[in-house]
């Protein structure tokens, strides 16, 4: 038994870190994340054009599509670095969530004709799953798609869509056949965010931000090429996306790094009961960032990481919460003035620290992440059957 | 980064669950719990014979030189079965001072504790100093050539049985270690029992006489042999926590399938399985802190000392969810003294009481 990275992986960490803190990486971005203000579309598009730049966007895809081919522990060990460097998060949408599925599933036209924007960010991506009446029991949609010569017809809703409104494409779970099961006539569609008979709404969320939208389709024209793979297995490719993606889900790193600057604002409070709050949070933290080392141990010696997966969602989850908790019981009666996550409208700013105000932005906002990526209550469903199997 | 046991390792794990299922069913435990002794000799003799006794100690002394995972890979085992031979006490809490110690025949005292003809325990705890083990009363004055002890301990763990007790006391103002034999004039033992059916014992020293050789350490060397000691035992008993988890939470699974109401297995209920779930989680959890504290302590990891407090505290509340979740599945059993079930509450409700509770771990954490 042996927990230690390798020579070379170390090396590799830190041409990571050397690169992050390199002159090339987009200056606005880190000033705007070391002050936790909003990012534009344009500072993202910067952020993952840098990110390409040093050849490190495909870095969980294999190299005969363009990846990286980096071991487990080396995309542990990049996304661990991502954070330190508070970057921004890479959007998972194109690279882990439809890339995949385009080289796992795609043919070659296909692969050749969407891959290398992914890889550019040429292209935002979004993601078409929910409905409004199919959440947990997602086979349940029913935005419709009919084939009419070379076109399917697509016509219903989406919901839940984050940031729909920078996307060029989304990719969506539709039913191209009303079955028995409801799995079975589910397909997967390419869909270019201008056709026409798309329409964005935003959804506004309680911490007042434009995240997630709505996103209606009304007789909007899908060339047939770009149907992924075969008619009615779209529920195989969307278990597959679920399942390729776990990693980093858990957020150990960038908690940290949160923890680290909520154990400085409250160094000198004087708050017994807060510090043995503070104190129990990362003793929680350090028993979730070995059990990720526990699956990536598995993974680098050829496994897979199974259910026991779903214990980094549930418990990262619980622990991003209790985080942003934390902060807003540290800022005390300050946390009442809010206008919403862009800061206040008029020069002056209000009474107390200035954590107060992003801490009740991060606390309201972070009530989706027990929520989304199937909510913690299924992540629990899905350990009873496939674990303890009741 | 490996995170496999070695062969042997896995060999180890095998013979203990072998010998538990054969000799350790709960019958067989409750027999052993009713006996004057309160373990079992025909146990500890196979102990030694299979040589579990050794697994700790350095060649030198005839043991096989073995470290803290294969320590942890024993006590996971005795978990599951809640095995309640003095293992703790003679050999991992006495083998750790006696090996550290100067004392010139330690080898033979080893020796005999190896064969299992000796048993030793550690007199830590008194009455009224907590977790502050080291602010002790119990004093080793010196008076011309000759050394006396004088005061008292408490929760000697296996008191009863002990042939020899290393006594943790104070000598000029600090911390000193030594050892007393059993039968020392001076020394009277009270026995008792624990609420999860071991036994400790009380301790009174009055005008003990100490040979010179009988001081195994002073001053900081015996404050750190003593830490020493107590994060070991920490990691021992976090691991025997562990496999008793894994049993609760798989025995409690199995029961709600078995177990029929309403016309149904009461597994299919949603709320019982999110409840076993949250046992598994905490057992996972537990697990990897006790797996990174293994790793710590195996190499002398300047941290080690952290992650063992944070062991301790999640070992200390996971103890409490697993335990009482598993009492509470198995409904009006899990209250009945004659199920297994309650007695893995017991013994985690013991194992947080020992070398300092959660509260207190969370404080030595926060101080770090």
């Amino acid at each position: 038994m042996d927990i230690s990275f390798s020579e070379q992986d170390l090396q590799f960490q830190e041409e990571i870190r050397a690169g992050l803190n390199g002159s090339e990486f987009p200056a606005h971005v880190r000033e705007k994340q070391e002050k936790g203000l909003a990012l534009s579309k344009q500072d993202m598009i910067d952020f993952h054009k840098f990110i390409h730049s040093k050849g490190w966007m495909g870095y969980n895809w294999p190299v005969e599509y363009g990846g990286t081919g980096w071991s487990p522990v080396q995309i542990y060990l990049f996304l661990n670095e991502l954070a330190l460097a508070q970057c921004p998060t890479i959007l998972p949408f194109g690279l882990s969530m439809v890339g995949p599925v385009i080289y796992t599933f795609g043919n070659q036209e296909q692969k050749d004709r969407f891959l290398p924007d992914i890889l550019e960010f040429n292209t935002w991506w979004c993601q078409g799953y929910s409905e409004p009446g199919s959440g947990s029991d997602l086979a349940s949609l029913k935005t419709k798609a009919v084939l009419e010569g070379d076109h399917y017809i697509v016509n219903g809703s989406k919901t839940w869509t984050t940031l729909a409104q920078n996307a060029d494409w989304i990719f969506c779970l539709v039913r191209t056949e009303t079955t028995q099961k409801k799995q079975e006539g589910i397909s997967f569609l390419l869909i270019d965010m201008n056709s026409p008979g798309i329409e964005v709404k935003p959804i506004i969320t309680i911490d007042g931000d434009h995240e997630v939208n709505s996103v209606f389709f009304t007789d909007v024209k899908v060339p047939a090429d770009q149907l992924i793979g075969e008619e009615g297995k779209g529920w195989t490719y969307a278990k597959f996306l679920l399942a390729h993606e776990r990693f980093g889900i858990a957020g150990v790193p960038v908690v940290k790094v949160q923890l680290e600057k909520l154990k400085n604002i409250t160094s000198d409070y004087n708050d017994a009961d807060l510090s043995r709050k503070i104190a129990e949070l990362e003793i929680d933290l350090e028993a979730l960032e070995f059990t990720e080392l526990r699956t990536l141990a598995a993974m680098a010696d050829g496994g897979h990481p199974g259910a026991e997966s779903s214990i980094l969602k549930i418990r990262g989850t619980e622990i991003q919460q209790r985080l942003t908790e934390l902060f807003v019981e540290a800022a005390g009666q300050y946390i009442l003035p809010y206008e919403g996550p862009d800061g206040f409208k008029s020069n002056r700013t209000p009474a107390g620290p200035d954590y107060a105000s992003p801490s009740v932005a991060q606390y309201l906002n972070y009530r989706k992440t027990s929520i989304y990526g199937g909510s913690n209550e299924i992540q629990k469903n899905i350990i009873a059957k496939a674990i303890l199997g009741v | 980064m490996n995170l496999n046991y070695s062969d042997e390792q896995n060999m180890l794990r095998e013979q203990v669950l072998k010998f538990c299922e054969t000799n350790y069913d709960f019958i067989d435990r409750e027999k052993i719990l009713d006996s004057d002794s309160g373990y079992s000799k025909d146990n500890w003799k196979q102990f030694a014979d299979l040589g579990w006794l050794a697994v700790p100690f350095k060649e030198d002394n005839g043991g096989f030189n073995f470290g803290p995972i294969e320590l942890t890979v024993l006590f996971e085992e005795f978990g599951k079965a809640l095995v309640v031979e003095p293992y703790l006490s003679s050999i991992v809490m006495s083998g750790t001072i006696l090996e550290g110690s100067n004392h010139p025949e330690k080898s033979s005292i080893i020796e005999k504790i190896i064969s299992g003809e000796h048993q030793a325990s550690v007199a830590y705890a008194e009455p009224n100093i907590g977790y502050n083990f080291l602010d002790c009363h119990t004093s080793v004055s010196k008076d011309a050539d000759v050394y006396s002890l004088n005061g008292s301990k408490s929760l000697v763990l296996n008191g009863g049985n002990a042939n020899q007790f290393i006594v943790l006391a104070t000598h000029d103002n600090s911390p000193a270690l030594v050892l007393v034999e059993a039968n020392a004039e001076g020394l009277s033992i009270q026995s008792f029992k624990t609420l999860d059916g071991q036994t400790c014992g009380e301790l009174t020293f009055e005008n003990v006489v100490l040979s010179s050789e009988s001081i195994l350490a002073l001053g900081d060397e015996a404050e750190s042999l003593f830490n020493k000691m107590v994060d070991l035992s920490i990691l021992c008993i976090s691991a025997e926590a562990v496999g008793a988890m894994t049993a609760s939470y798989m025995k409690t699974v199995q029961y709600t399938k078995e177990r029929e109401q309403f016309a149904q297995p009461i597994s299919n209920f949603q709320v019982l399985q999110h409840r076993m779930v949250d046992m598994f989680i905490e057992t996972e959890l537990t697990k990897s802190l006790l797996i990174k504290a293994t790793l710590q302590l195996d190499s002398d990891d300047p941290d080690a000392g952290n992650t063992i407090s944070a062991l301790k505290v999640q070992v200390g509340k996971a103890g409490r969810l697993v335990g009482q979740h598993a009492v509470q599945l198995h409904g009006g059993m899990g209250v009945s003294n004659e199920m297994s079930i309650g007695h893995y509450l017991k013994r985690f409700t013991a194992i947080d009481s020992m070398f300092g509770n959660t509260q207190h771990h969370i404080n030595k954490y926060k101080a770090k």
